[in-house]
C-alpha cells in the first residue's frame, strides 16, 4: 500500500511539472502556429538565471520570481526578434509549398535550442549543479510514522494547480484572454476584429516560457541542472501534448498527469528502464485510438 | 467617403482586380455585383488590408489606407464581415460579438456594453442563444453573428461579403432589412457584395457590376436594375 501511495504520489507531482510543459507547448502551437522545440532550452536559460542569483546569496524566491520574469521576457523577445521575420511572407516565398514554410520557424526552434546551449555552457560552464528546493525533499512524518510523499511533492503540486487556476481564469474571463482565443482559433476573423496579433502571439511565447520556467524550477531539484538536463523534460512534454491533443489546453494538462503516473507507476513496480518503452507503448496505443489526441480536435469544427 | 482609384490586385500571374476605380457615398448602400470570379470578395479583401494590392490606391476619410494592416482598418471605421459566416465556432455567442469590441474596451467602457445591447436588441435571437456555442447556430444566425461583430466595432463602414449565401431566401430578407434599416435609421454606409444581384440591387441606392477584375458598370442602383441587356450578358439572366 504504501509503494502504491508512494508511486502515486510522486507521479502526481511529476505528472503536475509535465502538464506546465505540455501546456506551454500548447499555448504557443495554438497561438503561433509553431511547436517550439527550444521551449525547455529557455527553462533551461531562465533556471541557470535563478541558480546564479541565488550562488550570490539572494534567498530563493528572489531567484524564483525573477527566473519567471525572465522566462516570459526570452520567450516574447525570440518571438518578437526571430519568429516574426521569419513568418514574413513576402521573406519565405522563394520556399515553394506551404508545409515547408510551416516548418521553417520548428528549425529555428531547433537551432535556438543549440544556440542557448552553448551560451549557458559558456557562461556557467557545462557540467552538472544542484539547484534548490524551497521545501524539504525527505518523506515528512506525521505521529512517527513517515508519509509516502514529500513537502516538495507538495509544494510542486500546489503551485502548479494555482498555475492551472490561473491560467483557465485568464483565458476565459478576461479580454486579453479572449483575443488570444480568438488569435489561435481564427487569424482572419481575429484581425478584422481589431485584435493586434503580433501581441498576441508574443503574449503566447512569453506565457508559454513563464510556464516553462517554471517547470524547469520545479524540476531540477530532483535532476540537477546542466544545459542538457531538460531534454528528457522536453521529449516527455511534447508526448504528453500530443497523448492529449496538441490542440487542447486541457488535453495537455492531462496527457502531462497520464505520463506522469505511468513513469512513477512503472518505476516503482517494474524498473526505470522500462520507463521509456512504456512511454511509448502510451502513445502508441493513444495515435492509434484517437489519432488527435484524448481531447483534440473535435470533428464539430467541419460543420 | 471611400474612394478607389486604379486598383490592381494580382495572385501569382491571376489578376484578380483590374485597374477598378469605384467610391462610396456616404450613408448610402453601394452594392458591388458580378459572377462568381469577377473579383467581388477580392476588392472587399484589399480594403480591409487582407491583400495587398499591386497598385492603385485607397483612400478613407481623406487618407491613404493601403499597407494598412487588417487590425488597423478596424480601429479606423471600416468593418468587414467576410464570405462564409465567418464566426469562431468554438468561442460562445457572446465571446464573438465581444471580440469586436475588445479593442474599445479601455476607450469607451459603457458604450461597449450598450453597443453589445443594440445588437442583441436588433438580433433577439442571438441574445436567447448567448452561451451557447457559435459553432451550434444555423447559418442565418451565424450570419447575424458575424454581422453583430463587426456593429459592435462602431464602424462608419460596413462590407458585407454575400450575406445571403448558403441561405434561405426568407433568412437573405430579413438581413437585408436589418442592414437596410441600420443604414437608413444610423447613417451607416454599407458596401454589399451580392452574387444574388436582384435583392441587392432591389435595397442598393448604387451598384457596380465587376466582370473579370474591370468595373463594366458603375450607375445608380435602379437604372442597373432595369437595364436588361448587361444583366443578360455578365450574369446570366
Amino acid at each position: 500500500m504504501d509503494t502504491f501511495l508512494a508511486a502515486l504520489f510522486s507521479g502526481t507531482s511529476r505528472g503536475a511539472i509535465y502538464a506546465l510543459v505540455a501546456l506551454g507547448l500548447v499555448i504557443v502551437w495554438r497561438g503561433a502556429g509553431v511547436v517550439n522545440f527550444a521551449q525547455m532550452g529557455q527553462a533551461m536559460f531562465s533556471t541557470y538565471i535563478a541558480s546564479a542569483l541565488i550562488q550570490n546569496g539572494n534567498s530563493y524566491w528572489v531567484g524564483f520570481f525573477v527566473a519567471l520574469f525572465a522566462g516570459s521576457i526570452l520567450g516574447a523577445l525570440l518571438d518578437i526578434l526571430i519568429m516574426r521575420p521569419l513568418s514574413n511572407k513576402k521573406k519565405t516565398e522563394l520556399l515553394s509549398s506551404e508545409s515547408m514554410r510551416a516548418a521553417v520557424p520548428v528549425i529555428a526552434s531547433l537551432g535556438i535550442l543549440g544556440a542557448l546551449q552553448a551560451l549557458a555552457g559558456i557562461i556557467w560552464a557545462a557540467e552538472e549543479r544542484g539547484f534548490p528546493a524551497p521545501a524539504p525533499q525527505e518523506g515528512f512524518s506525521v505521529a512517527s510514522s513517515i508519509m509516502p510523499f514529500t513537502s516538495f511533492d507538495l509544494f510542486v503540486i500546489s503551485i502548479v494547480a494555482a498555475t492551472l487556476v490561473m491560467t483557465t481564469l485568464f483565458f476565459k474571463r478576461t479580454g486579453v484572454g479572449l483575443a488570444m482565443r480568438a488569435t489561435a482559433l481564427n487569424q482572419e476573423v481575429a484581425r478584422l476584429s481589431g485584435i493586434r496579433t503580433n501581441f498576441t502571439r508574443a503574449l503566447s511565447w512569453a506565457i508559454s516560457g513563464a510556464a516553462s520556467s517554471l517547470a524547469g524550477l520545479l524540476i531540477t531539484p530532483t535532476s540537477n541542472l546542466s544545459p542538457n538536463t531538460l531534454d528528457l523534460v522536453l521529449i516527455i512534454g511534447f508526448t504528453a501534448a500530443v497523448v492529449g491533443g496538441l490542440d487542447s489546453p486541457a488535453g495537455a494538462v492531462l496527457g502531462g498527469f497520464i505520463l506522469g503516473l505511468v513513469i512513477s507507476f512503472v518505476t516503482f513496480y517494474l524498473s526505470p528502464e522500462d520507463v521509456f518503452i512504456s512511454i511509448l507503448g502510451v502513445l502508441l496505443v493513444v495515435l492509434i485510438v484517437k489519432p488527435r489526441g484524448i481531447l483534440g480536435g473535435k470533428d464539430a469544427r467541419r460543420v | 467617403m471611400l474612394e478607389i482609384n486604379s486598383l490592381t490586385t494580382s495572385f501569382g500571374s491571376v489578376v484578380a482586380l483590374d485597374g477598378v476605380s469605384m467610391s462610396v457615398q456616404e450613408s448610402k448602400i453601394t452594392t458591388v455585383i458580378g459572377a462568381n470570379g469577377a473579383g467581388k470578395s477580392t476588392l472587399l479583401r484589399t480594403i480591409s488590408g487582407l491583400e495587398h494590392p499591386a497598385k492603385g490606391s485607397i483612400t478613407w476619410d481623406g487618407k491613404s489606407i493601403i499597407g494598412w494592416k487588417p487590425e488597423d482598418v478596424v480601429r479606423a471605421g471600416i468593418a468587414h464581415v467576410p464570405e462564409g459566416h465567418a464566426v469562431i465556432s468554438e468561442l460562445s455567442v457572446e465571446e464573438n460579438i465581444n471580440m469586436g469590441s475588445l479593442f474599445r474596451r479601455r476607450v469607451n467602457k459603457k458604450d461597449v456594453a450598450a453597443a453589445l445591447e443594440e445588437t442583441y436588441h436588433l438580433f433577439p435571437r442571438l441574445q436567447e442563444r448567448r452561451k451557447q456555442l457559435a459553432g451550434t447556430l444555423s447559418g442565418g444566425e451565424r450570419q447575424m453573428l458575424a454581422i453583430s461583430r463587426a456593429l459592435v466595432s462602431r464602424p462608419k463602414l460596413l462590407l458585407l461579403d454575400e450575406p445571403s449565401l448558403g441561405l434561405a431566401p426568407l433568412v437573405v430578407e430579413q438581413i437585408i432589412d436589418c442592414v437596410n434599416t441600420l443604414c437608413r435609421s444610423t447613417g451607416l454606409t454599407v458596401l454589399l457584395v451580392e452574387q444574388n444581384a436582384n435583392t441587392a440591387l432591389g435595397v442598393a441606392d448604387h451598384g457596380v457590376l465587376l466582370a473579370l477584375g474591370k468595373v463594366v458598370a458603375d450607375r445608380p442602383a435602379a437604372e442597373l436594375k432595369a437595364d436588361s441587356s448587361l444583366r443578360a450578358a455578365y450574369l446570366g439572366y
